[in-house]
């Protein structure tokens, strides 16, 4: 199966001639913007993000430190909040996403559903509003990388993989229970803070932009979404989905996690790719039945399949740890760790073929993170380290 | 900025036969060929009728026959070609077919590699092309040319100062710094300093918007129009 290279900012799959291997229509975005960066050319296209000191003025209460990301629907800025004192992230709606009538009540509803939401594995909503005809989310501040950005650093091995996927799903099993259907899984939201701690963002936003359903409309321009992610009957008929369109997405995640590669087509098992327990397989291929009925119900059930198969691999872990030498754990030594995540890092940096790179870093609306230069490594190694310990228990 | 475009010298030209119009007309047919092939076999031409079809068409308008009529604004490049062909389908091919100019290629087309972007659709329901107009896919295409012409463009000016390295690792910048490896981890790699690096990514992007609206000058008939035509290109790039 051939990989398709896709797009770091918004997800959508390159076309071939695309120019110098790069999105279209990012691309054209970036033209948009002045010398400083953040404003349009005439103040017309709204699709930029204002400058941190323009957001300043809406916001007293607020220390607005830098623009953290921008995708197709607004900007995140990380801001310190004077009472309580915290970093925060907040997300801020370009005005044209909210022309229709029905966006406020939807938003009020939508918004208020997410800032009931408390979960450890799910980005917490502070507050919302509006501003200056423009919404915003007041969100948790997550210091660490999306799972897109990981992937970029190097590939995660299974043993990783199965450590992040149930907390990925109790986050699901919760939200579902709570009515609440996230409806745009993809490794864009999923972060992973610097002590390795899951979170999935912006659960429920895309229901709040009525994003789904825009996807059909022809000349739209609000659709920032990438359907590579989405279960069949949520590209057909976004209005009705539940909880198990969700289910499949984490399907694709997962997929991914353990391949590198997306189940498109007629895709391989996993086992077939990569050495793994072969009941993988069948946890995996469960997530992505077509048909919705045929898939896991809830994902508290795909946690517990996963977390049969983790423990049979701790097992044999732990019997390899008593009968022989000690695993080459990546973990095992620091400096060896640091060399590993900085040579991944530097391949990435220059790919002999950038125009066919396939798996990138990605910044999008979605993303409540803000990386300073440099750090991709020491969090790689960080992260390295909590499953280290994960491990140990 | 843009005192004169390649389209408005056209346009001004009028018939009066003046080198410059026509080589500008030239450069632009050579530039624009492949919106128009793909709006030909949108239309459900053979590939092989679509390549004749292209190059009777680039014939007819490089006479400039057309610039005789009345109308002396023509608006955009863009939206005369799309004008244009369809009246051509319409009206001009039959005729064009049974004079048998006998024009051959009036410029190259590269009709395998035409071929092979038109039939690449693994995902149909992603690419948005596949449940497109005839007239959308030309769009569409047109602004994919567009900006090929420009990065390419850009590349052969890293290329004419021995940075074609530089330009490579540091293109995926110009979408943002975390679309790509930290400006820190680049500077390792390439050697330079980080200030270095966040110069150089400035200038960068300062010189693509700059390349990117000369491009677009040359397909429109005044430099007023430039802003609003990149507009309308995000929206046909974003269009599903």
């Amino acid at each position: 199966m051939e990989a398709h290279p896709v797009c770091p900012i918004c997800g959508t799959p390159i076309v071939p001639g695309a120019p110098q291997g790069m999105c279209p229509e990012c691309l054209l975005r970036a033209g948009f913007e002045t010398k400083s960066g953040h404003k349009s050319t005439d103040g017309k296209s709204a699709s930029v993000p204002m400058a941190a000191e323009e957001v300043a003025t809406f916001f007293p209460q607020l220390e607005i430190m830098e623009l953290a990301g921008q995708g197709g629907m607004g900007a995140v800025y990380k801001v310190r909040e004077r009472e309580p004192n915290r970093i925060a992230a907040l997300k801020f709606l370009f005005p044209e996403k909210q022309a229709s009538p029905q966006f406020a009540e939807r938003f009020e509803r939508e918004a208020r559903m997410l800032a009931a939401l408390t979960h450890p594995h799910i980005v917490t909503v502070y507050d919302f509003g509006k501003v200056n005809k423009r919404c915003y989310l007041l969100m948790e501040y997550v210091d660490g990388l999306t799972l897109r950005q990981l992937f970029r650093a190097r590939k995660l091995s299974p043993r990783e993989t199965l450590e992040i996927v149930p907390r990925l799903c109790e986050a699901l099993q919760y939200a579902h229970e709570q009515g609440v259907v996230h409806r745009d899984i993809k490794p864009e939201n999923i972060l992973l803070d610097k002590n390795g701690r899951v979170k999935v963002a912006d659960f429920g936003i895309a229901k709040m932009l009525n994003l789904p359903g825009n996807l059909t409309l022809t000349g739209s321009m609000d659709v920032v979404g990438t359907p590579l992610y989405m279960a069949p009957e949520q590209i057909e008929n976004p209005q009705v989905v539940d909880c198990r369109a969700d289910i499949y997405s984490l399907g694709v995640v997962f997929y991914e996690m353990l391949t590198g590669e997306l189940p498109l087509g007629k895709f391989l098992p996993p086992s077939q790719k990569i050495e793994i327990d072969p009941r993988l397989d069948e946890v995996v291929i469960h997530a992505l039945e077509k048909e919705p009925d045929r898939r896991y119900q809830q994902a508290g059930q795909m946690k517990t399949d996963v977390e049969t198969i983790l423990q049979t691999m701790r097992q044999r872990e732990e019997s390899r740890a008593r009968t022989g030498p000690a695993p080459a754990a990546r973990t095992a030594r620091p400096a060896a760790l640091v060399a590993e995540a900085q040579a991944a890092a530097a391949r990435v940096a220059l790919p002999p073929k950038p125009a066919r790179r396939r798996s990138q870093a990605s910044r999008s609306f979605g993303i409540t993170i803000a990386i300073a230069a440099g750090v991709i490594v020491v969090f790689t190694v960080l992260l390295l380290a909590a499953f280290h310990l994960l491990r140990s228990k | 900025m843009f005192a004169t475009t390649q389209w408005s010298v056209v346009l001004t030209a009028g018939r009066g036969d003046i080198p410059q119009a026509q080589d500008a007309l030239e450069k632009l047919c050579r530039t624009y060929w492949y919106p128009l092939y793909a709006y030909v076999r949108r239309r459900g031409y053979s590939p092989a009728d679509a390549e004749d079809l292209t190059q009777e068409f680039f014939a007819w308008l490089l006479e400039r026959k057309w610039l005789g009529k009345a109308d002396p604004q023509r608006g955009r490049f863009r939206s005369f070609l799309l004008t244009s062909i369809s009246n051509f389908l319409a009206n001009e091919w039959d005729k064009a077919r049974t004079q048998k100019r006998g024009g051959g290629k009036v410029i190259s087309l590269e009709r395998d590699e035409a071929e092979n972007r038109l039939t690449w659709q693994p995902l149909s329901y992603c690419i948005p092309e596949s449940s497109f107009t005839p007239e959308q896919s030309f769009e569409w295409r047109w602004a994919l040319t567009l900006l090929d012409q420009v990065m390419g463009r850009l590349s052969v000016e890293f290329e004419q100062e021995g940075k074609k390295e530089l330009f490579d690792a540091l293109k995926p910048c110009l979408l943002g710094e975390s679309s790509t490896q930290p400006y820190a981890t680049l500077a390792t790699k390439l050697g330079m300093t980080e200030g270095a690096i966040k110069v150089t990514v400035h200038r960068l992007r300062q010189r693509y918007r700059q390349l990117l609206r000369e491009e677009i000058a040359g397909t429109v008939a005044a430099p007023e129009e430039v802003e609003e035509e990149l507009r309308y290109l995000f929206a046909v790039l974003t269009r599903r």
